[in-house]
């Protein structure tokens, strides 16, 4: 008991100060390893009551939440870089939660709204509980400091968000997200949250049904370390990156938290319910707003034709999944510009002038330079939809504490699926899904680790680790070319698109899978052709790539068994959706690298499936 | 054209250079060349990012000296502000401890956030069930400095940080000591600005590059002066911090004109002042500080936050 202690303050140390000493010493070899080298018994492991892996709004939310209602406990964010670098920080609308209960909205209506979003694949138990605490959540922000926008009474600023009946999306200028995130890491910075940087989870550790604690590798020295935790939230984010070179996410949305509880044996929910944006440059994916089109943007093929009216009569202000399909139709038809994945229609503003472009759209004219050097005041942006949001994520087992189904381990965020967004997420909820679910899993997680007496063994960890060191070796071995792994992930970016992109058959899932195995043989046999393992990037790209690997073949499997269209998930060869059959989540198991699917009920409770018009 | 790049690889510094055609420099970003580097030439070379696109702080390097957000560099501007040259030089921020060729180390960055408690204390009338209330003209007054990525520019060109790091924190630091400390809904701004003063508030030296160098626009020397404003009224006159600001309004009343060196010795003594004489000599050496400014009367270019700094003293003073 007395080493435990000993070696969890010593591993807080290392946690807060530990890396740059590590570091600012000569030799390679971390405090961690030496600590444990010397007591060379498994309780000698680095231990920490709460670890929560993933610095977004969700995991920085959860760490928080540990401090406030355990001030005993120590809680240690792990990232595989500075906490700051997220998705979180990149979201610009806003989030959703009622403050306004004056003028006829209600939490139930923002619930409705969401489960119609969802096309009724949303859980409503959990969604009706979400609606509340994101009113919750917004004054909870407010209060630890973030600086939402005001309205003339003082209150906090809100505006409408896309499928919303009343404006409930509250905003901090157009940069929501980074506020909201630099609010949070505040926060914890305040409340005695340590960090621990450049650490990579490679693989979750389990010990008689019970999370043991983690695997992972420390970039700054390559070392694998095992660490012991009470309870483990993860909040890694989510996994857009499968489309590598058309997604409005950032490189480390890899989906590393969902792969790890995969190979831990939890199931992955809705992995084929991937959100697509309808306006991407066309160079990466990178984001143009909505509010080009809400201001008047117009979508132009190759013919000059304003093509959104053979689609919709509310032309380019349509729900975003229809503008994406519609752009997507006329690229099929050959009314597109380019190529493969260069292809692409124009978004015209010019119409608007250059003051109300400079005055409303400095950001998106910016945006334009950058990536296709198209100055958006003289002539229209090359665009085409791109993939921005995964609904799917790890299967939750109670949505009042975000635990899962392996005890000691919780989820939350992007990560997780409490199936707060069914088929469809709508704009300003996922923040919202950031700061509820964060702040119930670090709850939770806290309250699981205040009861645990011991922590588990580290056998398990322990293993895990070796194998993952000699893993690393063989693979930082090599001498693949550097190209080799990048026009792998390329090229899987690329197949992902065409297969399992907006429009989906059938036959070319079915095609897909086999692509999808070839794709996982090739990368197996890659190497690294860097052995030092000082801060390898290109180590941590191959591993991540790995990971989008799999949950790729997860979605694929999910999307090939899902004859129906629903949300985001469209099926030319099924196109209605099909509440007889589907009114249920998959969900994709891993064994011995097979995957398998089942299927499990939605939750309906007060809102009958109805046809979703808007 | 030839891309130097400073290269570390956890033992060894050396200078690396790629050659590429002008072809695969033009119509890219800073990033995506970096990039293009690893991708076709060396698999080893390491930087970080995540959002590319000027919001996630990642990427942030130095080109021939000054720092950039690599994402939000392109190569042509580039290409044009250095005159077309034969080659460009890429090193890693500045004042920061280099992990691995371009990767910096943040883990003292946070605990220098810590010290400074950035979260604000709200006042009692609120509370976390419902909320604070705030005009949005209170939120203006600091919505600059929440602009803050935590990109590192600043403190990579930071004179004061380059002289001596052991007494003073990153410029950034003092930008969040200041938006929390000046917020309407908190209460207890010393709990931010004590801090601030026992690291450093009193050393900047206004050399105001942390300013010219922030991808966001925002002014750390500003929120450093706005702090000192705060600090003294509020009483916290010791030290020689204070006494300095006297110097310095004394200097805006004599000549209009605000003279660094007059001014560090008047308010510290010579004595006291050799022991910044490396500051000095660094200032001069990068071509930041004019000797002659001794002498008074030289002018000195660009100084708009003095306006704005007398202005907060005023206000201060009328208070
Ligand atoms: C351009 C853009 C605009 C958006 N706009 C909006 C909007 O207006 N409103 C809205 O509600 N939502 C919006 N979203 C969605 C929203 O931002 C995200 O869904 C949400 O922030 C996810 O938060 P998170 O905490 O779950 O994950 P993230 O913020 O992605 O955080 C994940 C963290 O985990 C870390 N991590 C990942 N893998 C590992 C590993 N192996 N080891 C260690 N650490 C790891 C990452 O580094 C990162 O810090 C937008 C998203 C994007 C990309
Ligand atoms: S003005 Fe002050 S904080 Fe800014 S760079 Fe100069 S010394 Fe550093
Ligand atoms: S103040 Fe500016 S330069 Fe400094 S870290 Fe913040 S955004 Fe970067
Ligand atoms: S990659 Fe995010 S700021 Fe450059």
């Amino acid at each position: 008991m007395n080493e435990e202690k000993f070696n969890r303050r010593d591993f807080i140390k290392s946690a807060t100060i530990g890396v740059g000493a590590v570091a600012a010493s000569t030799s390679p070899v971390s405090i961690m390893a030496s600590e444990l080298k010397k007591s060379g018994k498994n309780t000698s492991l680095p231990s920490v009551d709460v670890l929560v892996i993933g610095s977004g709004g969700a995991g920085l939310r959860a760490a928080v939440a540990v401090r406030k209602n355990h001030p005993n406990l120590n809680v240690v964010v792990v990232n595989k870089g500075m906490p700051s670098r997220n998705a979180t920080c990149m979201a610009e609308g806003g989030i959703n939660g009622v403050i306004d209960f004056e003028n006829g909205d209600s939490n139930k209506l923002h619930a409705y709204d969401t489960v119609k979003g969802s096309d009724f694949l949303g859980d409503q138990d959990a969604i009706i509980k979400f609606a509340q605490k994101a009113t919750e959540a917004i004054h909870e922000l407010d209060y630890a400091g973030m600086p939402f926008n005001r309205q003339q009474d003082k209150t906090v600023a809100r505006r409408f968000a896309g499928g919303a009946k009343y404006e409930r999306c509250n905003y901090a200028a157009d940069k929501t997200g980074s506020i909201m995130m630099h609010t949070c890491l505040d926060e914890a910075i305040t409340n005695g949250v340590n960090f621990l940087l450049d650490h990579y989870l490679l693989d979750i550790a389990i010990d008689n049904n019970e999370c043991e604690g983690v695997v992972l590798l420390n970039m700054q020295t390559g070392d694998v370390v095992p660490v012991l935790a009470k309870s483990v939230v993860l909040a890694t984010g989510g996994y857009t990156r499968v489309f590598y070179n058309r997604t409005s996410t950032p490189f480390n949305a890899s989906g590393d938290g969902i792969a790890a509880a995969l190979r831990a044996g939890l199931a992955f929910k809705d992995p084929e319910m991937l959100q697509f944006h309808p306006t991407g440059v066309r160079n990466g994916g990178a984001l143009i707003t909505e509010a080009a089109r809400g201001l008047g943007g117009k979508l132009i093929n190759n013919k000059g034709e304003r093509f959104m009216s053979k689609y919709s009569n509310r032309l380019e202000l349509a729900p975003r999944d229809i503008v994406s399909r519609s752009i997507e139709s006329e690229i099929r038809l050959g009314n597109g510009f380019g190529e493969g994945m260069g292809s692409y229609v124009l978004l015209d503003v010019t119409h608007l002038g250059e003051e109300q472009i400079m005055n409303e759209l400095p950001q998106i004219r910016h945006i334009g330079l950058l990536f296709e050097g198209i100055d958006l005041v003289k002539e229209p942006i090359k665009i085409r939809p791109t993939a921005h949001y995964s609904m799917g994520g790890i299967e939750i087992a109670k949505f009042d504490d975000m635990s899962t189904h392996l005890a000691g381990l919780f989820a939350a965020g992007e990560t997780s699926c409490a199936s707060i967004h069914g088929a469809n997420r709508l704009g300003g909820n996922s923040l919202a899904d950031a700061a509820v679910t964060g702040k119930l899993a670090g709850e939770g997680a806290g309250e699981y680790a205040n009861k645990r007496q011991n922590y588990g063994s580290g056998k398990h960890a322990e293993e895990l680790a070796q194998k993952w060191r000699i893993k690393l070796k063989d693979i930082t071995s090599g001498n693949s070319k550097p190209n080799e792994l990048y026009d792998l992930r390329e090229e899987f970016g690329q197949y992902n698109w065409d297969n399992m992109g907006i429009y989906r058959t059938g036959e070319k899932l079915e095609k897909h899978i086999k692509i999808l195995d070839e794709i996982w043989a090739k990368y197996n046999n890659l190497k690294i052709s860097n052995p030092n393992m000082f801060y390898n990037t290109a180590l941590i790209e191959y591993l991540e790539f790995g990971n989008l690997i799999l949950l790729a073949r997860c979605a694929c499997l999910g999307a090939l068994n899902r004859k129906e269209s629903r949300g985001a998930h469209t099926r030319e060869d099924y196109p209605t959706r099909d509440d007889e059959n589907f009114l249920k989540h998959s969900l994709v198991t891993l064994k011995d690298d097979k995957l398998s699917l089942s299927y499990k009920d939605v939750v309906i409770t007060e809102f009958k499936p109805e046809e979703r018009k808007y | 054209m030839k891309i130097l790049i400073d290269r570390f690889n956890g033992v060894d510094k050396f200078v690396q250079a790629y050659d590429l055609s002008i072809d695969e420099v033009k119509g890219k970003t800073l990033l995506a060349l970096l990039q293009h580097i690893k991708r076709t030439q060396d698999i080893s070379l390491n930087f970080t990012s995540a959002c590319r696109m000027a919001i996630c702080g990642a990427c942030g390097v130095r080109v021939n000296g000054h720092s950039y957000l690599a994402c939000d560099t392109k190569m042509d501007d580039l290409l044009k502000e250095y005159d077309n040259p034969e080659s460009l030089k890429i090193s890693p921020l500045a004042n920061f401890k280099v992990l691995s060729d371009l990767v910096v180390d943040w883990e003292p960055s946070i605990e220098n956030l810590r010290k400074i408690k950035p979260t604000i204390t709200p006042k009692e009338a609120f509370s976390d069930k419902k909320g604070c209330v705030q005009t949005q003209a209170e939120v203006d007054a600091i919505k600059k400095q929440w602009d803050c990525i935590l990109c590192g520019c600043c403190a990579s060109e930071c004179n004061k940080l380059e002289a001596d790091s052991s007494d003073y924190m990153e410029p950034f630091v003092f930008t969040h000591a200041f938006r929390a400390a000046y917020d309407s809904r908190s209460k207890d701004a010393l709990k931010h600005l004590k801090p601030s003063i026992a690291n450093g508030l009193w050393m900047c030296v206004h050399c105001q590059e942390c300013a010219d160098r922030c991808p966001k626009g925002i002014s750390a020397a500003d929120d450093i002066a706005m702090l000192r404003v705060m600090a003294m009224k509020k009483g916290l006159k010791d030290g020689t911090g204070p006494a300095h600001a006297e110097a310095f309004l004394k200097d805006l009343e004599d000549t209009g004109r605000l003279n660094e060196i007059y001014l560090a010795l008047r308010s510290e003594g010579v004595l006291a002042n050799t022991t910044k004489i490396d500051i000095a000599y660094n200032l001069m050496k990068a071509g930041k500080m004019n000797p002659l400014h001794i002498f008074g009367d030289e002018e000195i270019e660009g100084h708009e936050d003095l306006v704005k700094m007398i202005e907060a003293a005023r206000a201060a003073n009328k208070e």
